[in-house]
């Protein structure tokens, strides 16, 4: 039972990202595994089974138990583990860490090497954030300039349609109580999106921290992708919410109604189905041919069996 | 897609839910109708349920792709799990 199996039944096997639900947040509970499912055991003995299977990922809060035998099935079914900080800021993750494809992760890095393949695939960012050709004969620092000053317009447009006090986005990562109610509910929604993002990218068999337009952080290549959904997904929702505890209409924390409102956008958007082909379709743009292992190389002695999900599943 | 599980539950029940739903194993009801439907036979549950206890599921476009509803007492019942559906199982009440 430590390793998640049970007598008579093969080892559990991931299944692909498009089939999951997306994200659950877990507070305040015991994670263990009781004859191979896994379940939060709460103080007076009531077991919760959580279908870790069916999620793209499961986010720890500060005061979540995880035992070995946990982790261990997570990583089987392929789901991603992420502990978490206050608010959502992502600290550490498990389970599917990346680096399963190197020849995905080859033709990543090739492309982040080549200035016009890698300028490439940044106007493809663009054309797929904004839903036109980015204009041309621009620098990926002008573009950058460009990408600003429509995010901002779009904040504006919809703090005005909410009816949300809205100055600017600024946030202290140290302290999450320091930022307003909007700042707050945006970083909580960016976050949710972040961790389904990661889950993603990883998924896909590449590297999170090779990014295009992004550089010098873990994550980098998980805020590219994350950028080309934000607007369309999660922003709207968090100024929604936002205007509403402005009103005095909301009956939980602003950050738990921001992710219950992401969650529902993401199903509604299809955006498991969409992101991994999007993120195949981004570099795709950078027009250069997948590398073939060199012919010295030696082959593996024993194949894997061949993946049950997606390419960067284990 | 519509199922309905009923345990305990009055013969006279289980007949109606059969007026609808095929009965594919002992309480376990299954089939395919229209949200008015749907309403209208967990209506006829709860009138007839009794000391029974009962759950729907049916297909719906929510971010697990169903839902589901409960009556009645079960040591498993529907939890609230950060905006996720779950079930919790209740330990065993101590026995006097």
């Amino acid at each position: 039972m430590s390793e998640g199996n049970l007598p008579g039944l093969a080892p559990p096997r991931p299944i692909s990202l498009k089939d999951r639900s997306s994200l659950v947040f877990v507070e305040r509970a015991q994670l263990d595994v009781a004859d191979g499912a896994f379940v939060a055991v709460n103080a007076d003995g009531t077991r919760t089974q959580i279908p870790v299977g069916g999620l793209a990922g499961i986010m720890l809060e500060p005061g979540a138990r995880i035992s070995h035998a946990a982790v261990a099935l997570a990583a089987r079914v392929g789901t991603l583990i992420t502990w978490i900080g206050e608010g959502g800021v992502r600290l550490y993750s498990a389970g599917q860490p990346g680096g399963a494809r190197s020849d995905r992760l080859l033709w990543q890095a090739s492309i982040a090497l080549d200035d016009a393949a890698r300028l490439r695939v940044v106007r493809k960012m663009f054309a797929l954030r904004f839903g036109e050709e980015a204009p041309s004969r621009r620098s990926i620092d002008q573009l950058r300039g460009i990408e600003g000053v429509r995010v901002r317009e779009s904040y504006t447009l919809l703090a005005r349609q909410y009816g949300v006090d809205w100055r600017r986005r600024s946030y202290d990562p140290k302290d999450w109580e320091a930022g307003d109610v909007p700042n707050r509910c945006l970083s909580a929604a960016t976050a949710c999106l972040h961790g389904l993002t990661e889950a993603a990218v990883l998924a896909a068999g590449y590297a999170p921290a090779i990014g295009f337009l992004h550089t010098g952080k873990p994550l980098s290549f998980v805020y590219d992708i994350a950028d080309l959904y934000k607007l369309e997904t999660v922003v709207p929702e968090a100024f929604r919410i936002a205007g509403q505890a402005g009103k005095g209409r909301l009956d939980m924390a602003p950050d738990r109604a921001v992710r219950l409102a992401c969650r529902d956008a993401f199903r509604r958007t299809g955006l498991l189905k969409r992101i991994i082909p999007a993120i195949e379709e981004v570099l795709s743009a950078g027009n250069l041919p997948r590398p073939e292992p060199p012919p010295e190389a030696v082959s593996p002695a024993f194949p894997d069996a061949p993946p049950t999900g997606d390419a960067g599943h284990r | 897609m519509l199922v309905v599980v009923v345990s305990n539950a009055p013969p006279r029940l289980r007949g109606r839910l059969s007026a609808w739903l095929v009965e594919v194993r002992a309480g376990v009801y299954v089939g395919d109708y229209s949200a008015r439907t749907r309403e209208m036979i967990w209506e006829q549950v709860l009138a007839g349920l009794d000391k029974g206890d009962a759950v729907m599921v049916w297909k719906a476009p929510t971010d697990q792709g169903y839902d589901f509803v409960t009556a009645g007492q079960n040591r498993r019942m529907p939890v609230d799990f950060d905006g996720l559906k779950l079930v919790s199982f209740f330990p065993e009440p101590p026995s006097r």
